[in-house]
């Protein structure tokens, strides 16, 4: 019997001191995936003791040499279905060091081959990744997932990620930073605030508020992975518009003066400043009350001169404010569609949110902002950002006399032509539990693509939109359980607990190496205050625990054809499939709001928006499972709790077969409704859409509809072969006099194509 | 009377028409940036009847 070698050779070649231990411990894990086979503890020792024996005198193994060992002795003792478990478990492993290898081709095919050719390159559909700083952040992407797989991650976390157990969002940015954040602007803007690049004064009219606010979700993008919000945009852009008021009616007011008192420019001045000092500027909501204060202060002239002058004043800057919110939206939506995030390779993701200010200068915002996206891009395209939420409130915009009503109407057009923006709904219980009249931090709001951050069991009394996000989410492969399962429910609540289970460790995970950051990490996100409590910190301190009124989700992709092959149909067939699908996903909601009560930080649900991940899960799975009609047979899984795209389903049943999920996704969520070209464009049938979502409970919803244009004649609407307004098909070229007649013929397309 | 047809002068050659679709809650600009499984998605997508409640 030989002894034990010094060193034991790693698969990378490096030497390292040999351990006994860890071959037991290793056939101990074996052991205990095999409750089955009873393995005694001496016989464990027994077994290494062996496995020790058998590696050759004077040699230095290597772990490959060692592993198979184990295997030999496992087998000769008769421990069958441990030595199985062992290879399973070499296995798993073997795939992960795979990854080495797949990297290098990774690089190669990054390198060489264009998006249109290689789907790595279209994982997210913002990112030109064909341009020299979106191919780098691919190189840099896949890099950082490599290196988290094989040194960051515990093995088997890593393993349920790479068989497609569970998928890890954002895992690039595992090591550096979190989702999102919902920007409170009201706050940032006062006293001015630093991008970490320069220092920005505290913004004095709309025109600035616009461009600043738009900086910030700029810096935002660059600290975090995922997407920006503003929650209470109207209220925020509304102190802009008030500020801008004030000043042009000071300045029109000066004018009356030169004009109609006879006064030189620097009397005027001096008359206007006293005016200032008396009895400051008015507000859009107060003039009339402002005129009487007026007169008093120009008590020298004729009550009927102070009143000319007011009323002049009161229109000229009416006129203007309105104007310059206009023209400050519309640079804001071409701002956000044209600044550089990212190294360039993208425009920043961002939200915002609006529809509830009430205030004449909320509701300026509000207008301005919807018509400038009625209007579109330079021209006249569709506006891929910001993501437009319309927040519903029942006595604010819902119904015919509440004050915002024809905002809400507004909306509802604008979103029959550009698609933006979405709808919330601020009445659904779960959304209303959190409202308190008169506290716009107390709106739910939504990001991007459905994030929703409210509850707060860290800190109860900071139930509030602002300074708040996600810090990352994890989903779960939900059809894989059924197609082990197969109609075995016993066995899919115990498998969707493991599964769970190790969510919540791998999110621990996540967020203790969060945990670790400095405020100097994110110099705009904590430096400026942003985040919740971050203004209490100084640059050295570390930021878990303000952290913690952050999210940590737990998603889902697939709930139809999980049901499918539990039970042979999906929730829009028959209602006891959505009975079972009601119970999956209360089951899962459950499990996070225990784990939140354990631990003190927020698990939440997340109906997965599924973006890479729709083709991901069922590739694996049609490779081991097969092609399986209503399950793995199409290229991707549906979308969180949806009912198929595929499946014929009217749009107000699916808006309520839908509806109860969202009460129970607390991380967020959305529902589509599709209508064809013709039905988009009935305002009517659109707005009963509408008010079906705010009726059954839905949270957040919108409708798509196909939005095709014609960059050569400018049309805008659907496009099936041939363009209806030119007559061209794709590719094809028209002759320039037939261009030139249409232009006569539609004077307010911004451009045509070829010509000057 | 037969007239020399003139060669007029013609535009938009190779210009394809631009398909904005949202496809998770964010709008694309055009559908050529969307991965395999998405524009699979995409095509698949049915509409939803607006008739009767």
């Amino acid at each position: 019997m030989g002894s034990a070698p010094q060193t034991i050779l790693k698969r990378d070649g490096t030497a390292v001191p040999f351990d006994a231990e860890k071959i037991r411990l290793a056939m101990e894990k074996a052991c205990l995936a095999t409750p089955e086979e009873q393995v005694s503890a001496q016989a464990l020792i027994d077994m290494t003791a062996l496995v020790v024996a058998r590696i050759q005198e004077g040699t230095t193994p290597s772990v490959e040499q060692v592993q198979d060992l184990v295997e030999q002795v496992l087998i000769e003792a008769g421990y069958g279905l441990t030595a199985k478990a062992y290879i399973l478990y070499r296995a798993e492993h073997a795939k992960i060091r795979r990854s080495e290898e797949d990297l290098m081709n990774i690089y190669r095919e990054l390198t060489y081959s264009y998006a249109q050719n290689a789907d790595l390159k279209r994982e997210n559909a913002n990112i030109d990744a064909d341009t020299a700083m979106g191919t780098m952040l691919k190189y840099g992407s896949e890099g950082a997932k490599y290196f988290v797989d094989q040194y960051v991650l515990p093995k088997d976390v890593a393993a349920g990620h790479i068989n497609g157990d569970i998928h890890i969002h954002d895992k690039d940015f595992y090591m550096l930073t979190e989702t999102c954040c919902q920007i409170d602007l009201m706050k940032l803007f006062k006293n001015g605030f630093s991008t970490g690049h320069g220092i920005l004064r505290e913004p004095n009219g709309i025109a600035s508020y616009s461009a600043l606010g738009c900086i910030a979700l700029q810096a935002n993008q660059n600290e975090m992975h995922g997407g920006q919000s503003i929650p209470t945009f109207d209220y925020a852009m509304a102190e802009g518009v008030a500020k801008s008021f004030r000043s042009l009616y000071r300045s029109a007011l000066v004018a009356y003066f030169q004009i109609g008192f006879a006064l030189d420019e620097t009397d005027s001045e001096a008359l206007a400043d006293k005016v200032g000092q008396s009895i400051g500027w008015p507000s859009m909501s107060a003039l009339d009350e402002y005129e009487g204060a007026l007169s008093g202060v120009l008590a020298a002239y004729e009550p009927e001169q102070a009143k000319a002058a007011h009323e002049y004043a009161s229109r000229t800057a009416l006129k203007n404010v309105k104007r310059n919110t206009y023209q400050a939206m519309e640079a804001l939506i071409h701002n956000l569609n044209t600044m550089n995030s990212r190294a360039g390779a993208q425009v920043p993701f961002s939200s915002v949110n609006y529809g509830t200010d009430t205030s004449p200068e909320g509701r300026l915002v509000i207008e301005s902002l919807l018509l400038a996206t009625e209007a579109g891009l330079g021209n006249g395209e569709t506006a891929i950002f910001p993501v437009q939420i319309f927040k519903v409130k029942q006595g604010i915009n819902y119904d015919p006399g509440d004050p915002n009503y024809d905002l809400f109407r507004l909306a509802l057009r604008v979103s029959a032509k550009r698609l933006f923006p979405n709808f919330s709904f601020l009445d659904a219980p779960f959304n209303d539990a959190y409202y308190k009249p008169g506290d716009p931090d107390s709106e739910v709001a939504y990001m991007g693509c459905r994030t929703r951050v409210m509850g707060n069991v860290y800190d109860r009394s900071r139930e509030v939109t602002s300074g708040r996000g996600n810090l990352s989410f994890t989903s779960i492969n939900l059809p894989r359980l059924g197609l082990i399962c197969r109609g075995d429910w016993d066995l899919f609540y115990r498998m969707l607990t493991e599964r769970m289970e190790l969510c919540f460790r791998q999110l621990l995970h996540r967020y203790s190496v969060q945990c670790t950051k400095r405020v100097r990490n994110y110099p705009f996100l904590m430096g400026q205050g942003i985040w919740l409590d971050s203004e209490k910190l100084g640059p050295d301190d570390t930021v878990g625990e303000v952290l913690k009124h952050g999210t940590l989700s737990v998603g889902f992709i697939g709930l139809a054809e999980t049901l499918v092959a539990m039970t042979g149909s999906h929730h829009g067939q028959n209602e006891e499939s959505q009975r079972r699908g009601l119970e999956i996903v209360s089951f899962m909601r459950r499990m996070t709001d225990e784990q939140s009560a354990r631990t003190g930080l927020n698990f939440t649900l997340l109906a997965t928006p599924a973006e890479g991940l729709s083709g991901r899960f069922v590739a694996i799975d049609r490779d081991r499972f097969g092609e399986i009609e209503g399950i793995t047979d199409r290229a991707y899984y549906t979308n969180s709790f949806h009912v198929p795209v595929y499946y014929q389903i009217g749009a107000y049943k699916k808006i309520r077969t839908e509806a109860p999920y969202h009460a129970l996704t607390n991380a967020g969520h959305i529902s589509y409704v599709e209508l064809d070209g013709d039905t988009s464009k009935n305002l009517e049938a659109f707005e009963s859409i509408i008010r079906c979502m705010k009726e059954a409970g839905i949270g957040y919803g919108s409708v798509n509809h196909p939005v095709d244009r014609d960059p050569v004649c400018g049309y805008t609407g659907v496009i099936d072969d041939v363009c209806p307004r030119c007559g061209r098909r794709e590719g094809e070229a028209i002759d320039v006099e037939t261009l030139r007649a249409l232009r006569r013929q539609y004077p307010n397309m911004p451009m045509f194509y070829g010509l000057e | 009377m037969q007239k020399v047809k003139q060669q007029t002068e013609r535009v938009g050659e190779g210009v394809k028409f631009e398909r904005i679709r949202r496809i998770t809650g964010y709008l694309v600009g055009t559908t050529d940036r969307f991965n395999n499984a998405k524009k699979a998605e995409e095509k698949d997508r049915v509409k939803h009847s607006v008739a009767g409640a």
